[in-house]
């Protein structure tokens, strides 16, 4: 949370909005993660599965996040590839109890790293291996393995274990990608 | 990251044990949502046929085994069914287990029916009695007079007797000497049929068939029966039976038979009617979703559609024999698949005769279920011969390329075609054409070959002639029209969009012309939006610069205009087209 504060007044010195897209699977725990970094007062207590195509958007003073469910069959899709043209910072979120359903996670993941509008830039990748307190989940090494993380050259990247209902390890995360956007942001003035 | 690109393959490889040693029928296995979490779990059964015989009911959550108990026998049939409208909504499982129904309710056993037992003959009680009693008389015979009661009206026990050999007599009897006598019908196959609403969460009844030929449909809360039918009036042993509609408004359930024909059973009908035989046993059937045509494997390795009435739509041969079939519905498609398990490993998508897909599996299957599992929607699971348990996920990206109608020929004419009468005309044009078969042939001969030299010339007359010019990859089309007799012309341009999607922007059209010889109105002009299969007119004055007032002479000058269409930035023109201008008639000019 103060991370993102200290990435908030930097940008506004120097003027600029951040947009963070937080994409993943459904049940991930997309919207937990999010909730995590409300404020206290806009915090929700109850999450409700999003269902069909879902938009949730927050702004926090000069960064705003946008978080959707990468679910379903094409009727979406078009939609929430829309939404990767200015982004400047990715979250994907992973279920990682949710081991049927690791090839469907590294199908989205290389169809996000072919779409043109990712492709060729050099956007930080933040990835959850979130619900690590379930006990059948996987671990953060073997989730990067199963997703084929270690091909990825042209972009930063760091995977991270979390539990979104606690709060552990997001911070860690979150600090590792407002670092990469601020340097992205740096070099390119 | 490029793997998948690279594989062509719709499906997703998401889990595969070899080591899981399960030995699951065609009947036993499905996905349910049991536990009301929306977490569909895998529900099987698995058999071991050693020399013990044993199964056990075994869930899988995801990839994990996560219950395992123990059935009482090898059931005949799983089906789960909701039995009520109660948050969360929760399913029940039913397992058929020789003539009774075990109902377990999150995963726990919940109730049994029992299918009422048969009446034993006089005579057969009779024998019983008197072996129980251990008179003098010799077991063969007071055993004797059972041979006289077809084999079929005895109870099992009195079967097995009939079957032992003498020395094995007197144990067995000893050991049934205080058992009731009992004539049960073991249930031999099983599904489910919807009460008043087909919504995939409504309530269900179960529907049995047993194996002496009757059905049942019974009430999912009180398990009493709602419906009691003889499957046929010839004999039946059912093997198979699907069931479309709801009880309360209307229903077809079909019977697949041993006896190799399939018979229907609609609401109030208290016997089944046979509308379809087939010549090869049937392996497994479907009612399709939709159309409700019935899609049946037989072990001559066919795939068979029949329609609603039993008419035979198509057959397929496939290349192996079928060990197994699975409905494919993808809502999101609009469109029901049908998976084919076959001997050697293969799976091929139907879609109607078409095979529009083939997946492998490690070894022959023996058992297919599709649907959604855990959180996604389109799993596929598998359990072989070998034991092996495989799951396949569909791409989310995978649409068969069906999208488009092309490469889809028509599906053979299901209805007749409504004829008419013969009529006294056509008797007598038949008797002519009997009478005189050269001539009329010749004749009809010559006729179309007249036809085909008239198309083609007309295609030859429209090919030579410049009346538009077009551009097929940009889907453009371009037309001139000039009007007046000179000096002064109108050009009347038609840019047309023969694409019927997308719609043509930044296009300009830029006319070249001898400024000696023709002065224009506008000689650049930038193309407005024109929306698909529309046309655009531009219209252009132009004003042939005359020679002291008189016509050039027509070599002296060029009298042609010519038109690019280009679109912005970009260098090659789309299309370009040369307009002969008419010369300025002399009358014209006079006047
Ligand atoms: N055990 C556990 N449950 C989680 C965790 N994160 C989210 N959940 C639960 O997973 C479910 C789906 O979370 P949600 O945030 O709605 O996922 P979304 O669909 O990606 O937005 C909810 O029931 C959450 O309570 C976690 O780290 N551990
Ligand atoms: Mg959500």
């Amino acid at each position: 949370m103060g991370l993102f504060k200290t990435l908030a007044v930097f940008l506004r010195i120097k003027k600029k909005e951040v947009n963070v897209l937080v994409i993943g699977l459904n049940n991930s725990g997309k919207s937990t993660i999010i909730n995590h970094f409300k404020d206290e007062e806009d915090k929700q207590s109850e999450i409700v599965p999003t269902v069909g195509f879902n938009v949730e958007k927050f702004q926090n003073q000069s960064l705003s996040f946008t978080a959707f469910d990468m679910s379903g069959h094409g009727r979406y899709r078009d939609l929430w590839e829309h939404y990767y043209k200015d982004c400047h910072g990715i979250v994907f979120v992973i279920d990682s109890s949710d081991k049927l359903r690791l090839v469907v996670v590294k199908d989205e993941l290389d169809l996000l790293l072919q779409h043109p509008d990712i492709c060729n830039r050099k956007i930080p990748i933040l990835f959850f291996a979130n619900k690590m307190d379930c006990k059948e989940s996987l671990s953060s090494v073997k989730i990067a393995a199963g997703l084929g993380l270690d091909k990825i050259m042209d972009k930063p990247w760091n995977i991270s274990a979390s539990n979104a209902l606690t709060g552990d390890g997001l911070n860690e995360g979150v600090e590792w990608l407002t670092q990469q956007i601020r340097d992205t942001i740096v070099n390119r003035n | 990251m490029s793997k998948t690109e690279l594989n062509p393959s719709r499906w997703l490889e998401a889990h595969s044990d070899r080591s899981a040693d399960l030995t699951t029928l065609p009947k036993h296995l499905l996905l349910a949502n049991i536990c009301g979490d929306g977490d569909y779990r895998l529900v099987l059964v698995d058999a071991k046929f050693g020399d013990d015989i044993s199964a056990r009911l075994k869930v899988y959550k995801g990839t994990v085994l996560c219950s395992d108990q123990s059935l009482p026998d090898v059931p005949s049939a799983l089906i789960s069914f909701y039995v009520d409208g109660i948050e969360p909504r929760t399913p029940v499982l039913g397992v058929a287990c020789g003539s009774d129904l075990l109902i377990y309710k999150n995963s726990k056993p919940f109730y049994k029916f029992s299918i009422p037992p048969l009446s034993i003959s006089a005579l057969e009680q009779d024998v019983w009695q008197k072996l129980c009693l251990s008179s003098d008389e010799p077991y063969e015979k007071i055993i004797e007079a059972l041979e006289s009661v077809p084999l079929s009206e005895l109870s099992g026990r009195s079967q097995k007797l009939l079957t032992l050999a003498q020395q094995e007599i007197e144990d067995y009897v000893y050991k049934y000497r205080n058992a009731e006598l009992r004539r049960i019908c073991p249930i031999t196959c099983m599904t489910t049929l919807y009460r008043n609403s087909e919504d995939a969460t409504s309530v269900s009844y179960p529907v049995l068939a047993t194996e002496f030929g009757q059905l049942y449909v019974l009430d999912s809360q009180t398990f009493t029966i709602l419906h009691e039918a003889r499957i046929s009036n010839t004999k039946a042993t059912p093997s198979i039976v699907v069931a479309a509609g709801k009880f309360e408004v209307e229903f077809r359930i079909l019977v697949a038979c041993r006896e190799r024909y399939v018979t229907l059973i609609r609401k109030d009908w208290l016997e089944g009617k046979n509308i379809l035989q087939t010549t090869a046993s049937i392996v497994d059937m479907l009612i399709m979703p939709g159309d409700k045509f019935i899609c049946i494997a037989t072990s001559d390795k066919m795939l068979n559609c029949y329609s609603k009435r039993g008419n035979k739509l198509w057959s397929v041969a496939t290349a192996q024999a079928i060990t197994c079939i699975s409905l494919v519905p993808l809502q999101h498609l609009s469109l029901s698949l049908v998976a084919v398990g076959m001997q050697g490993g293969s799976i091929h998508l139907y879609h109607s005769r078409h095979p529009v897909d083939y997946i492998s599996a490690p070894d022959t299957p023996s058992a297919i279920v599709f649907g959604q599992m855990g959180q996604e929607d389109h799993v596929m699971v598998i359990i072989t011969l070998g034991g092996t348990i495989n799951f396949k996920i569909l791409k989310r990206t995978a649409d068969f390329g069906l999208n488009q109608d092309t490469g889809i020929s028509p599906t053979i004419q299901s209805k007749p075609l409504p004829l008419p009468k013969r009529s006294k005309l056509f008797l007598e044009q038949s008797l002519r054409e009997k009478q005189n078969p050269t001539d009329m042939h010749q004749s009809f001969q010559q006729d179309l070959i007249r036809l085909r030299l008239t198309s083609a010339r007309t295609l030859l007359q429209i090919n030579s002639d410049q009346s538009g010019i077009g551009n097929t990859k940009e889907q453009i089309k371009l037309s001139a029209q000039v009007l007046g007799l000179g000096p002064t012309f109108t050009l009347i341009l038609t840019v047309e969009n023969m694409n019927p999607d997308k719609a043509l922007i930044q296009l300009s059209a830029i006319f070249h012309c001898n400024p000696e010889n023709y002065q224009l109105s506008l000689y650049t002009l930038p193309i407005p939006f024109v929306p698909p299969s529309l046309s655009y007119k531009i219209h252009n004055k132009v004003i042939e610069c005359l020679n002291d007032g008189l016509p050039k002479d027509e070599a002296q000058g060029n009298n042609t205009i010519r038109v690019f269409i280009v679109r912005n930035e970009q260098i090659q023109p789309v299309l370009a087209a040369t307009i002969n201008m008419p010369p300025t008639d002399p009358l014209a000019f006079t006047m």
